[in-house]
């Protein structure tokens, strides 16, 4: 721990910093906003100092927490005092192991194992990426798992807005005043562990965003549905999140016990026939479901119109027509990432930076080329819950590459017609080993890509690190992964008209092995049908000018 | 005889039916993009301020989002982009003469770029070459038209250029004008 | 010339009822089918649905009545001068021939009629009725044990029958301008009383 902290001074490279900027500096814009959506959740007794929390104690009052903390590890130690299972409980959970078995695959999954077509890898960049991690210090395979002091209370129940963990320190914050971002002349101060100490509470949309509004390197990049417009959303983003309105946290639906957080990307949902989930009935299913609330006839009244809506519920997620775009506040997320273009440099050598249509770079000499977008209409696919990937290691011949495959179909009861973004990008594969390759970005190594963008070595630390050898041969794939759409869910009068399915190249265009009226028809029949209409019309007309001639002439 | 008469109207309708239904697509031009709305719309942009599109006297007029005003009034649609870009080079001889003034209508000339369910980006533009032929006006509005193809002849190779959100101009009236005609 | 009265107050009132219907379900029908736009899908779906339940409930009167009224005989089809009848519309018609069917309280149909209705009576409306209930039912096809259909067979069998109940409704309207004089029949349609030779 010691020799961690003494690295705090700076010594991590420039280039490999700027990755999260953007996200730091989103975060901080949005900090205040926690205290004003949960004052205006009260409006009668906003006139209390502190905002209404529900709790029972008023940390600041205890003695335990009333020191000056030199390090988050002196902070978890004083809340285990009192919170004595609390490590063990987080230890168990994905957000701390970042590794999931798929029960029904068998596949190993979780950040710590998978592959993206984002920054593609954790492995290798752990104190870059592992700023995301609900622990302290984790930044190669030394990180020792037990230990509960290493779990981070703060990052989830800091309510000050100023608990910041910095890519490149391996989970912790700074503890010390520091140049941030890297070279701008701009400095954060020390983290104040105490005032943060002693004013945790519960999770909010801004503790839960600080990562998860982040994913895949910035603001918006990775989900679509998850970005920084949910800290304050209106009515017309998420109807539930409606910071005037509904003002749901995110564990308003992600209800947690042990600091088990429910619903998973990993093993979701599709399809949920069990109907509405009543208070304490003892069952193990998943509460993070939008039947789990709204049960499986959502749609009130009886008139024709709500029956037929309550109809498709067999076969149509309900955020198929409720979240009718993805990526609907200002802030647009990445849809392509192409690191073949990586590492061109100007003149000078220098990084190049060109700024795109969405005011966010279209081009990075550290990451190649992207593209944004806003309110992007999904894509549609069957989907019954299971996903299969492609892991590190596997073989593969094709040049397309489906990271993830979504499966399901129109015969399988359990599958629903899902939104997903479908994410495409261009990445490096080992030819050699026939397989994804891992490639080490970050770090203030020689190695590392984004310090000398030298493929082979970036190559050879990361393939590495996965206990492979690399080949020497390297070619980027095209590879595909999809992410389910089920945030960012729109005001009734939003969702999805029936005619923009229901039509010729609608949403469903693309959704086989259903007749979707208005969509599809017997071309043979329709040609036939109308031409004998057509005929008998001609005939009866001829019939009729002939009869009025013929009478007309007598 | 009545019945030729009859005749007569019959196919008068046929033609006013076929008129109406192919109006659309006479007028107006729809082809796809490859990309999202904002970069279609910078790409069109950065095509107009090319060089040899200067030269043809070109500068970008505004850029408008109609749907920002439909959110304005409480309603929630798609956004369109309008990319607005005017030639002095096409429009003052148009601007010079009493009996052609009235295209001033036309001006700026109106690139839109919009989503449809498809979840395809669409670019649409004015059939500039017909309307010209229509109004007499052939030979500028063909300028035009062949120009307008340049602006939606796009470098995949090239990241997206960045959105220029200018104002619309013209000078208001007086002044210098902000770009555009 | 005779005047008869062939069609009773119900009788009429179920013709232009069931007309009307027919044709607004045709028109929505054709709307959920994708051939046109006209009151947008979701109201073409919930229109044909409340027109077709309208239909079914005028159907049940229409049956009783037949039955209790024995109307019901003016449908069994018979071959007797069809062949005459065709060659009526064929020739006979254009050079002011002699009707080859004489109208009568009993019998206010002509065999072509008779074999017509009867077509639609035994064809296409059983084929549009229990298509279109599968259709409309389709989420109970598990619980009534009939999973093994085809949604898309389905669809494609109430469109065969309404396109039959399109060229019904041609052939009818214009057949209707073919009586005594050109409107005798419509005008018996709307009073009761039929002009005859």
């Amino acid at each position: 721990m010691n020799k961690l902290i003494t690295q705090l001074g700076g010594t991590f490279s420039l280039l490999a910093c700027l990755l999260f900027s953007a996200n730091v500096t989103a975060t901080v814009d949005a900090a205040p906003s926690s205290g004003a959506a949960a004052t205006a959740a009260a409006p009668g007794e906003a006139d209390t100092a502190k905002p209404k929390t529900g709790s029972t104690a008023d940390h600041s009052k205890f003695e335990e927490l009333d020191k000056d903390f030199a390090t988050g590890p002196e902070v978890t130690e004083a809340c285990l005092e009192c919170h004595t299972e609390a490590a063990k409980q987080v230890q168990k959970t994905k957000h701390w192991t970042w590794e999931f078995l798929n029960p029904v695959t068998k596949q190993k999954l979780g950040k710590k194992n998978l592959v993206n077509n984002f920054c593609t890898s954790v492995r290798s960049n752990e104190s870059f990426c592992n700023a995301c991690h609900v622990g302290y210090g984790w930044e190669d395979d030394s990180f020792d798992f037990t230990s509960e002091v290493n779990v981070d209370c703060l990052v989830c129940h800091d309510t000050t807005g100023s608990y910041k963990k910095l890519p490149g320190l391996a989970g912790h914050p700074n503890y010390e005043t520091m140049e941030w971002p890297p070279k701008s002349g701009k400095f954060r101060e020390a983290t104040d562990l105490k005032k943060i100490a002693q004013n945790v509470g519960k999770t909010s949309r801004d503790t839960c965003g600080a990562c998860h509004f982040y994913g895949g390197g910035g603001d918006a990049v990775k989900h679509g549905d998850l970005d920084s417009s949910l800290a304050e959303p209106g009515r017309y983003l998420d109807v539930h999140m409606d910071a005037d309105g509904l003002n749901f946290t995110c564990g308003t639906c992600h209800l947690s016990s042990s600091h088990e957080v429910s619903g998973s990307r990993y093993a979701p949902t599709a399809a949920d026939d069990q109907g509405a989930l009543i208070r304490g009935k003892n069952n193990d299913r998943n509460p993070t479901t939008c039947v789990a609330c709204h049960g499986n006839a959502p749609h009130p009244g009886t008139s024709v119109s709500t029956a037929k809506l309550n109809a498709h519920t067999d076969k149509v997620a309900c955020q198929t027509c409720h979240i009718p775009e993805f990526a609907r506040g200002e802030i647009a997320t990445k849809m392509t990432w192409d690191w073949s273009t990586a590492g061109k440099l100007d003149e000078q050598g220098k990084r190049i930076k060109i700024e795109g249509s969405e005011g966010r770079d279209s081009y990075d000499s550290n990451k190649g080329n992207f593209t944004y977008e806003r309110f992007v209409i999904p894509e549609y696919v069957w989907f019954n819950g299971d996903i299969k990937y492609t892991l590190f290691g596997e073989k593969i011949a094709e040049d397309k590459v489906q990271i993830n495959e979504f499966l399901g179909s129109a015969d399988d009861p359990d599958s629903r017609i899902w939104p997903v973004k479908v994410f495409r990008g261009k990445q490096p594969y080992d030819i050699g080993n026939e397989t994804l390759a891992v490639f080490h970005t970050a770090g203030n190594d020689d190695s590392a890509f984004w310090k000398n963008y030298d493929w082979d070595k970036a190559l050879k630390t990361g393939m590495k690190t996965q206990g492979l050898e690399y080949s020497g041969q390297m070619k980027f794939v095209e590879t595909e992964m999809s992410w389910p759409i089920t945030h960012m869910v729109a005001p009734k009068d939003d969702a999805l008209e029936c005619a923009q399915c229901h039509k010729e190249n609608g949403r469903l265009q693309a959704i086989s092995g259903v007749y979707m009226p208005g969509r599809d028809n017997t071309p043979v029949i329709d040609r036939l049908g109308f031409t004998l209409a057509l005929f008998a019309l001609l005939g009866v007309i001829l019939h009729g000018a002939v009869r009025w001639f013929m009478s007309k002439r007598s | 005889m009545i019945k030729a008469i009859a005749g007569f109207f019959v196919g008068i309708a046929l033609v006013a039916v076929v008129a109406l239904t192919s109006m659309q697509s006479l007028m107006f031009n729809i082809t796809p993009s490859p990309y999202g709305v904002e970069e279609t719309a910078a790409r069109i942009q950065a095509n107009i301020m090319k060089p040899e599109m200067k030269a043809n006297g070109w500068s970008l007029s505004g850029l408008r989002d109609p749907s920002k005003a439909v959110a304005a009034d409480g309603g929630n649609v798609l956004p369109v982009l309008l990319v607005e870009a005017c030639s002095t080079k096409y429009s003052g001889p148009l601007l010079k003469e009493d009996t052609s003034r009235i295209f001033s209508i036309l001006m700026p000339c109106t690139i839109t770029v919009f989503k449809k369910d498809d979840g395809k980006t669409y670019i649409g533009t004015m059939n500039a070459g017909l309307m010209g032929k229509l109004f007499g006006v052939g030979e500028i509005m063909d300028k035009v038209a062949a120009d307008q193809k340049v602006f939606l002849n796009f470098d995949p190779s090239e990241p997206a250029p960045p959105l220029v959100r200018v104002q619309p101009g013209g000078g208001g009236g007086g002044g210098k004008a902000a770009g555009g005609c | 010339m005779e005047r008869i009265y062939v069609f009773k107050r119900f009788e009429r009132f179920w013709h232009w009822s069931q007309a009307a219907l027919i044709i607004f379900l045709l028109l929505t029908g054709f709307e959920v089918h994708g051939t046109y736009t006209l009151f947008g899908f979701e109201s073409a779906v919930a229109y044909h649905t409340t027109a077709a339940w309208t239909l079914v409930g005028l159907w049940v009167f229409a049956i009783f009545w037949h039955f209790t009224t024995g109307e019901w005989r003016q449908y069994i089809p018979t071959t007797e001068k069809v062949a005459a009848m065709f060659r009526y519309y064929l020739t006979g018609i254009f050079t002011n021939a002699p009707h080859p069917f004489k109208q009568t309280r009993l019998t206010k149909h002509n065999p072509l009629q008779r074999l017509a209705y009867l077509f639609i009576l035994v064809l296409i409306n059983p084929l549009i009725w229990i298509t279109g209930w599968f259709y409309l039912f389709y989420n109970s096809w598990k619980d009534w044990g009939v999973e093994w259909l085809n949604i898309e067979y389905v669809a494609m069998f109430h469109v065969i029958g309404a396109f039959m109940m399109l060229i019904f409704l041609i052939a009818h309207v214009y057949l209707g301008t073919a009586g005594h004089t050109p409107t005798s029949h419509i005008k018996a349609m709307i009073t009761g009383w039929e002009e005859t030779d």
